[in-house]
């Protein structure tokens, strides 16, 4: 019987290392559930959802890093809080559309424990910093038996709350490239009240000069069984000059490219109606600081 | 393991405990140790009612009285989280601040102080958590303005309230310590 006072019982495995971590996947593959800020898996736990194994991080040393170097670009470990993505000056200042998205998502105390990566692996379609991630590009490294793989974002969701992590790996770092002077981002989000899931949000990150777009990358979560790309509203804003022309053909070609559908948070009409007025949003949003 | 050895400083005071690893922090504080100042609401983590205090680095507590295990954690950043959705046995050598740990020598700590001043509490059930959030939001922004508050306190929901009081009550606490440093 599901309940919020009492959790399913489960065998509890601290490894100290990220390989002891990875020999214990390699051992209980999917009957093991990795916790890092355990906002998703207890949650999960109770409803009833219950591994038989949970294979916490919290005793692994320095996995809770948010370093940036201008030439690497940002890295962010496995245990790292979305409150310490959201109050890194550099996140912000280079990565404006993360900032904000680990800066709203959830309430003050979940963002303190629950992690960037761990929202990556959750791959709800509404997530908000896999939005974010998607649209400013990157890669999850995955450690296995056999060594490190880094799968890109573009590749990472494969369908509903699936992503391409193996059963034996664990996802220790995501990576976003490193920013040159003409990119710019940016992250909205739609919901009901303060501490919701999106009912939709999106994502953009433009590479400019000047006032021509060169390219852009538009995210939108809450709109497919997982957060996608819009390639032809992309399409439309490459090597232009951003203008109330183009922003209003990018408006009209967003609700071509979701396939939202209705749930509590909405309804398929409503995301389809604000799909494009949101992306529009966004992108003005994105070149304001330009 | 189905059982964990942890240790536990909790206002100060050591506990050894032997833990079932699905009991939540919660549980533990509330149903092993009797501390039942630290509530519980919605168990599901939309609450905040059992938000806790949790100092950002593990203190090796090397001041310990052999007897009593009494470790006074230096100041470090303290930040909110939930009690409910916490894995005690992950707990092992953090230091947690709970409300009852708030008040020096019988004197209330000034967010306590301007709760009770400003009437924000009702029920009182929200209590708890809210006056650690906003003992958590001043230790880390002394002079907030009502938008951060309101935007900080977002995690602690209120059924009696409205709210105003608490925002009140933050504001006014920001000036008691603000006057308290002055001394």
């Amino acid at each position: 019987m599901p309940s919020s006072r009492i959790l399913p019982e489960f065998e509890l495995l601290l490894p100290e290392s990220i390989s002891e971590a990875v020999s214990l996947l390699a051992k209980y593959k999917d009957k093991a559930a990795v916790m890092a800020g355990g906002t998703d898996l207890i949650v999960s736990m109770t409803k009833g959802i219950a591994p038989d194994y949970v294979i916490s991080l919290a005793e692994i040393p320095d996995l809770d890093y948010v370093s940036y170097s201008k030439t690497k670009g940002l890295r962010i470990g496995a245990m790292a809080a979305l409150s310490k993505v959201a109050d890194a000056p550099e996140v912000k200042e280079h990565y404006p559309a993360l900032w904000k998205a680990a800066a709203i998502n959830g309430t003050p105390q979940t963002r303190n424990m629950g992690t960037v990566v761990g929202n990556l692996l959750r791959a709800s379609p509404s997530g908000d910093p896999c939005c974010a991630i998607l649209a400013i590009g990157g890669s999850v490294v995955l450690e296995g038996p056999k060594g490190k793989r880094e799968v890109s974002i573009d590749d990472f969701f494969l369908k509903y709350r699936v992503t391409a992590r193996k059963p034996d790996e664990l996802a220790i770092e995501v990576k976003l490239p490193p920013i040159s002077n003409g990119i710019c981002s940016a992250f909205q989000k739609m919901k009901r009240v303060t501490l919701d899931l999106a009912k939709v949000n999106a994502a953009v990150c433009l590479d400019m000069s000047g006032k021509t777009c060169k390219e852009a990358r538009i995210a939108m979560g809450a709109v497919a069984p997982i957060p996608i790309r819009l390639k032809k509203s992309e399409a439309l804003l490459k090597n232009v000059p951003i203008t109330d022309t183009i922003l209003k053909k990018v408006a009209e070609t967003v609700p071509t490219e979701i396939s939202p559908i209705d749930d509590v948070r909405s309804t398929a009409e409503y995301r389809r109606e604000v799909s494009g007025v949101l992306v529009k949003r966004v992108i003005e949003e994105a070149c304001s600081g330009k | 393991m189905k059982k964990r050895a942890i240790t536990l400083y909790i206002n100060g005071e050591g506990y050894d405990l032997n833990v079932p690893v699905h009991h939540t922090l919660l549980q533990v504080i509330r149903d092993q140790l009797n501390l039942t100042d630290v509530k519980y609401g919605c168990g599901r983590g939309e609450c905040g009612t059992c938000t806790v205090l949790v100092d950002d680095e593990r203190i090796s507590c090397t001041d310990t009285d052999a007897t009593t295990k009494y470790c006074v954690s230096k100041p470090g950043k303290r930040k909110a989280i939930l009690a409910c959705m916490t894995l005690a046995a992950t707990m092992d050598g953090k230091h947690i601040t709970t409300v009852a740990g708030l008040n020096k020598d019988g004197e209330l700590h000034p967010v306590q102080q301007a709760f009770v001043e400003e009437g924000a509490i009702q029920c009182g059930f929200c209590t708890p958590g809210m006056v650690l959030k906003g003992v958590a939001i001043l230790e880390k922004n002394p002079k907030p303005t009502e938008t951060e508050i309101r935007n900080e306190l977002e995690g602690n929901i209120c059924r009696c309230t409205g709210y105003v009081k608490v925002v009140k009550a933050v504001e006014r606490a920001s000036e008691l310590m603000a006057s308290k440093r002055k001394r």
